[in-house]
C-alpha cells in the first residue's frame, strides 16, 4: 500500500508536446477531426450504397452527435490511459498524475481524485439547476395569463420538455452522483473510487450531455418539443432538436451507469478492515442500492430513446402503427426506466437525510437495520410499478390493478422510512442548522408528496387527475420538497469537508425559509386547478384559471430569486468564510474524522472500524480508531451495540 | 413517555387534523360530478382523503412536538438518548399503513370494476381523435366536432386516434382514456346531469395540443332520440363548415366565419386570398394544396407544423365541400 503515496508529476509540458498531451488545445484539434469522421462516414456509405441523397444532414447530424463528444474526450484525454495500456505503451498502474487539485486548472481537466470530481459534479450540475430553473420562469411568465403572450407554443413546448430534462438529467441525478463521489470512499475508509479513470470519464460525458440537451433547444428548425417523456409517436415527428435530446440523454445515461457500477465495486471491495455491510453508514447504504437501480434499470432508456431515433433517421416501424409498430411499446420501455428513475432521485437523498438527523438531533438513527432493509424493498417493489404511469394508457386493462396494488404497498418501506426520522429525532437534541432545516423540510414535504402518491396510486383517482397540474404538483412535492431539498441538505452538510471553510449559517437559513414558502406558495395550488380541469403542458388554458396561474407565477419568481441567496452564499463562504475544523458536526461516520479538506489520499492511515456509524449518547462508542497497535478482530462490537 | 407529552401530541395532531379537514372540505377541489362514474371517483377520492389527514396529522403532530420540544439548549453539547429501535413499535407502523394502503385498494378496485361497466344497452359513440380536433360519431353514422349525450343512459366511448397519441377527458365526467393510434381504447360514461362541460385533451400531441378543445353537452334521454334524427346543428350551416369542424381546423386557424375558430398556430384562413397571391396560384387550387400538401408552400412567420395527411384521412368529396367553403368565406 505504500507506493499508493508515490507521486508521478506530470513534468511540465514545452513545445509540441502541448498539443499532443491531454488537455484543452488538444481538444481545438482532435475534435474537428472526429467531427470529418462524422461527416465523411455516413457519406462515404450513402456514396457506396448510391443512397440519395448523398448528403443528408439529419443523419450526418445523428453520427456527429456520437463522434464529436468522443473527439472531445479523446482530446482531453479520457481515454489515454486505456489508450497506452492497450497498445503497449510505457504505463505506470500507480500513475496518480492526474490526481488531486492543486489550483482551479485541475477541476478542468481529466481528473483521478474523487474529491475533485465530486466538487465537479456538484458545481456541474448547479449550472445546470440555474438553467433548468430560468426555463421554468420563462415559461411560468407565458403562464401567467390565459392566451399566448411571449412564446409560440413550440418555443413552450421546448422550454417544458427541457426543464425537465435538464433538471432530472443534469441536475437531481448527477448531482447525487456527486455528492456520492465526494463522500462514499471517505465513508468506507478508502483511497479513492474502485476505478478512478472510470470515475474521471463518468465525469467528462457530463457537460457533453448538458450542452447537447440545451444546444438541441436552439438547433434550426426548432427544438425538441415532445415533453420529457417523448412519447412515440410524435416524437418521431418533431424537428431536428429532438435528436439532439434522443443523444443527451444517452450519454448522461452512460454516465450514470459507468458511475453506478463504480459505487457498486468500491462499496462492495474498498471497505475498512472492520466495515461489515451492517456497519456501514446508511447514505452508503442507499447508494449501493440506487446504483443496483442505475445498472439494472438505466439500459432501459438508453432503448427507447434509441428505438424513437432509429424511427425517425432510420425509417424504422418500432412505435410506428402505420408500420406495424406498437406504440404504447415505447411507454413500457420508457417507464421501465423512469419509474426506477424517481427511486435514483430519491434513495440517495434518503441516505442524506438519515445522516444529517441522526447528527443534527445527536441520536443514533432509529430502527437502522429496518432502514436499510427498506431501502431494498423499494429497490425491489421499485421495478413492479411502472405501469402506474399508463392507467390512461390503453394497456392491457388486467394489468391495472397488480400494478396499482404494488404502487400501494411501495407505499409501507417509505412509511418506515419517515416514521423511523421521526423517532430518530423524538427526545434528542435537536441542532437547528441548515442542513437540518433543510432535513426537516424534506421530511414534511415529502410526506405530502408521498400521500399525494397514494391518490395517484388509486387507479380510478388517477383516470381523473391523470396528465393534470394535479400530477405537475405530485412531482414537485416529490422531487423537489424531495430531492431537491435532500441536495441542498447535503449541500450545507458536506460543504465545511467539501471547501475547508465553512458555509454562512444565517444565510442558509434564509435560503432555506425563502425556499420552503415559496415552493409551497407555488406547487400547493397545482393540486386544485389539476383535479378541476387544467391539463399540464398547455401554453393556454381556460380562463377561469387566470388569477391562480398568476399568482403562481408570481409565487414561482419568488422560488427562483432564494436560489440567488444559495449561490451567494456558497461563493461568498468557498473563498471567505471562516475555515472549517475537521469535524464541525462532531459525526462519527469516517469522513468527518479527517481534515477539511482531506488528504490528498484520505488517510494517512487505514482506520480500523470498530461500531457502528451513529452511536450518538453511548458512552465511549468508536466508529473507527486510527493507528491502532494491532487490528482488532471485523466482528469486535462497541459497548452498548444493540 | 410522559403522560403529559401523549396528551400534547393528541392536542397537536387533533389542531392539524381540523386544520386539513377544513381545508379538505371548504375548498371545492373536485369539479361537482356530471357522471355516475365520476361520483364513484370522487366516493374514493374522499375515502383516501379521510385516511390521509389521518397520517398527516400524525405525521405533523410528533414532527411539531420534536421541533417544540427537543430544540438543544445553546452550549448544550450532549447527546440524546442512545436508542437504537424498538420492536414492537416498528412491527406497528409497518402494519398499520399495509392495512390502510390495502382498503384503499380494494375500495379502488371495486369501483374500477363498475366504472368499467357498459350495462345491458349502451350508446356506443366512436371517438376520433386527430390534430388537433375531435371527432365522434353516432351509431345513424354522422359525425360531430363535439360531442351530445342522454343523461342516464351507458354511453361507451369507443377511442382511437390517427396521427399520434391524444388524451379524451371531460373534468366533470371524471373519465380518461388515452386515444392511441393503430388501437382502440374504451371508456364508459353515464352522465347524470345535464349541461355542457368541456372537453380537452390531456396528452401532449404537438403544436396545437392547448386548443384541442371540444365540448360535451348532456340532454334529457327523451330530446336526444330526437337530436340523433334532425343531426344537431352541423346541418344547418353549409356542408363544407361540417368538414371544417369535423377535422379540427378551428384548432389552429382562426377563420371568423366558423364559430370558434380562433387558432394562431397556424395562418389565418381570412387571409387565404393575399396568401394565394404570395404563393403564386390560383385560390381553389391553392387552397386545395395547402391541405393535402401542407409543405408546399409555408406562409411567411410560420412552421410546417400541419399534419400532412388530411389528404388521405377526408374523403374527396368532402376535401371539395371544405375548398368550396374556404374559398366562399375568404375575403
Amino acid at each position: 500500500m505504500t507506493d499508493l503515496h508515490d507521486h508521478h508529476t506530470a513534468p511540465a509540458r514545452t513545445g509540441i508536446k502541448r498539443l499532443t498531451g491531454a488537455g484543452w488545445l488538444r481538444v481545438l484539434w482532435v475534435t474537428p477531426i472526429f467531427f470529418g469522421i462524422g461527416v465523411g462516414l455516413p457519406v462515404l456509405i450513402r456514396w457506396l450504397a448510391h443512397w440519395d441523397p448523398i448528403w443528408k444532414g439529419s443523419v450526418i447530424l445523428t453520427v456527429e452527435l456520437v463522434t464529436v463528444p468522443l473527439g472531445f474526450l479523446v482530446g482531453l484525454g479520457g481515454f489515454d490511459y486505456w489508450a497506452y495500456y492497450a497498445s503497449g505503451r510505457p504505463s505506470v498502474v500507480d500513475d496518480h498524475a492526474s490526481h488531486g487539485a492543486k489550483s482551479w486548472r485541475d477541476y478542468f481537466r481529466v481528473n483521478t481524485d474523487h474529491k475533485v470530481i465530486g466538487i465537479q459534479y456538484v458545481v456541474t450540475t448547479i449550472i445546470f439547476f440555474c438553467i433548468g430553473g430560468l426555463l421554468a420562469m420563462l415559461f411560468r411568465a407565458e403562464l401567467a395569463q390565459p392566451g399566448d403572450q411571449y412564446f409560440n407554443p413550440q418555443t413552450f413546448n421546448v422550454l417544458v420538455s427541457n426543464h425537465a430534462a435538464l433538471m432530472i438529467f443534469l441536475f437531481v441525478i448527477p448531482a447525487f452522483a456527486g455528492l456520492g463521489n465526494y463522500v462514499i470512499p471517505l465513508m468506507l475508509g478508502a483511497a479513492d473510487m474502485a476505478f478512478p479513470r472510470l470515475n474521471a470519464l463518468s465525469f467528462w460525458l457530463l457537460p457533453i450531455a448538458g450542452a447537447m440537451l440545451v444546444a438541441g433547444m436552439v438547433t434550426p428548425g426548432g427544438g425538441p418539443s415532445a415533453g420529457w417523456t417523448c412519447y412515440a409517436p410524435l416524437c418521431s415527428h418533431q424537428p431536428l432538436g429532438q435528436v439532439f435530446f434522443n443523444m443527451g440523454v444517452q450519454w448522461a445515461g452512460a454516465s450514470s451507469i459507468m458511475t453506478a457500477l463504480n459505487f457498486l465495486v468500491t462499496i462492495i471491495t474498498m471497505r475498512a478492515p472492520g466495515m461489515t455491510f451492517w456497519r456501514m453508514p446508511l447514505l452508503v447504504w442507499a447508494n449501493f442500492t440506487t446504483s443496483l437501480l442505475v445498472v439494472i434499470a438505466t439500459p432501459f432508456i438508453a432503448g427507447s430513446q434509441f428505438f424513437v431515433m432509429f424511427d425517425r433517421v432510420l425509417h424504422t416501424h418500432f412505435f410506428e402503427p402505420g408500420g406495424g409498430g406498437y406504440v404504447l411499446g415505447y411507454q413500457h420501455i420508457f417507464w421501465f426506466y423512469s419509474h426506477p428513475a424517481v427511486y435514483i432521485m430519491m434513495l440517495p437523498g434518503f441516505g442524506i437525510i438519515s445522516e444529517v438527523i441522526a447528527v443534527m438531533s445527536r441520536k443514533p438513527v432509529f430502527g437502522y437495520r429496518l432502514m436499510a432493509l427498506s431501502l431494498m424493498a423499494i429497490l425491489v417493489l421499485g421495478f413492479s410499478v411502472w405501469a402506474h404511469h399508463m392507467f390512461v394508457a390503453g394497456m392491457a386493462g388486467w394489468l391495472r390493478v397488480p400494478m396499482m396494488v404494488t404502487s400501494m404497498v411501495i407505499a409501507v418501506p417509505t412509511g418506515i422510512k419517515i416514521f423511523s426520522w421521526l423517532a430518530t429525532m423524538w427526545e434528542g437534541k435537536i441542532h437547528f442548522t441548515t442542513p437540518m432545516l433543510f432535513a426537516l423540510g424534506f421530511l414534511s414535504m415529502f410526506v405530502i408528496g408521498g400521500l399525494s402518491g397514494i391518490y395517484l396510486a388509486s387507479v380510478p383517482i388517477d383516470i381523473h387527475a391523470s396528465d393534470t397540474y394535479f400530477i405537475v404538483a405530485h412531482i414537485h412535492y416529490v422531487l423537489f420538497g424531495g430531492s431537491v431539498f435532500t441536495i441542498f441538505a447535503g449541500i450545507y452538510y458536506w460543504f465545511p469537508k467539501m471547501t475547508g471553510r465553512m458555509y454562512d449559517e444565517r444565510l442558509g437559513k434564509l435560503h432555506f425559509w425563502l425556499t420552503f414558502i415559496g415552493f409551497n406558495l407555488t406547487f400547493f395550488p397545482m393540486h386544485y386547478i389539476g383535479l378541476q380541469g387544467m391539463p399540464r403542458r398547455v401554453a393556454d388554458y381556460a380562463g377561469r384559471f387566470g388569477d391562480i396561474n398568476l399568482f403562481i407565477s408570481i409565487a414561482s419568481f419568488g422560488l427562483g430569486a432564494s436560489t440567488l441567496v444559495f449561490l451567494y452564499n456558497m461563493v461568498k463562504s468557498w473563498s471567505h468564510g471562516e475555515p472549517a475544523p475537521g469535524n464541525p458536526w462532531r459525526a462519527l461516520t469516517l469522513e468527518w474524522q479527517v481534515s477539511s479538506p482531506p488528504p490528498i489520499f484520505n488517510f494517512d492511515e487505514i482506520p480500523q472500524v470498530v461500531g457502528h456509524p451513529y452511536e450518538y449518547g453511548v458512552p465511549g462508542a468508536r466508529h473507527a480508531i486510527f493507528g491502532a497497535p494491532k487490528p482488532l478482530p471485523a466482528d469486535t462490537e462497541p459497548i452498548g451495540t444493540d | 413517555m410522559r403522560r403529559g407529552s401523549i396528551f400534547q401530541l393528541l392536542g397537536i395532531a387533533a389542531i392539524a387534523a381540523v386544520i386539513t379537514s377544513l381545508v379538505a372540505v371548504l375548498v371545492p377541489w373536485l369539479p361537482v360530478p356530471a357522471s355516475r362514474e365520476a361520483g364513484r371517483i370522487h366516493f374514493v377520492y374522499w375515502f383516501t382523503t379521510i385516511i390521509c389527514i389521518a397520517v398527516f396529522a400524525v405525521v405533523a403532530a410528533v414532527m411539531t412536538y420534536s421541533v417544540l420540544k427537543f430544540r438543544v439548549r445553546p452550549d448544550d453539547d450532549s447527546d440524546g438518548p442512545p436508542i437504537h429501535g424498538h420492536t414492537k413499535l416498528e412491527i406497528v407502523w409497518t402494519a398499520i399503513p399495509a392495512v390502510l394502503v390495502t382498503a384503499i385498494s380494494i375500495v379502488s378496485a371495486i369501483v374500477l370494476a363498475q366504472n368499467s361497466r357498459t350495462g345491458s344497452n349502451p350508446l356506443v359513440v366512436k371517438v376520433n381523435a386527430v390534430q388537433f380536433a375531435w371527432k365522434f360519431t353516432y351509431p345513424n353514422g354522422k359525425s360531430y366536432g363535439y360531442m351530445t349525450l342522454p343523461k342516464g343512459r351507458h354511453v361507451k366511448l369507443d377511442i382511437t386516434a390517427n396521427d399520434v397519441i391524444h388524451s379524451f377527458w371531460s373534468p366533470e365526467l371524471s373519465q380518461k382514456q388515452d386515444a392511441v393510434p393503430g388501437q382502440h381504447t374504451y371508456l364508459v360514461i353515464t352522465p347524470t346531469r345535464t349541461g355542457t362541460f368541456p372537453v380537452i385533451c390531456t396528452e401532449l400531441c404537438g403544436l396545437g395540443h392547448a386548443l384541442m378543445r371540444s365540448h360535451v353537452t348532456i340532454i334529457p334521454a327523451a330530446k336526444f332520440d330526437a337530436w340523433l334524427k334532425t343531426g344537431g346543428q352541423a346541418a344547418s350551416g353549409p356542408p363544407g363548415l361540417a368538414v371544417f369542424q369535423e377535422n379540427g381546423c378551428g384548432g389552429c386557424h382562426t377563420l371568423q366565419a366558423a364559430p370558434g375558430a380562433n387558432g394562431k398556430v397556424g395562418p389565418d384562413l381570412d387571409n387565404l386570398k393575399q396568401e394565394a397571391a404570395g404563393a403564386k396560384q390560383p385560390l381553389a387550387a391553392f387552397i386545395k394544396e395547402s391541405i393535402v400538401k401542407p409543405d408546399a408552400y409555408i406562409a411567411p412567420g410560420f412552421s410546417n407544423a400541419m399534419p400532412p395527411n388530411f389528404g388521405t384521412t377526408i374523403p374527396p368529396d368532402k376535401l371539395n365541400q371544405l375548398v368550396q367553403y374556404l374559398e366562399q368565406s375568404a375575403k
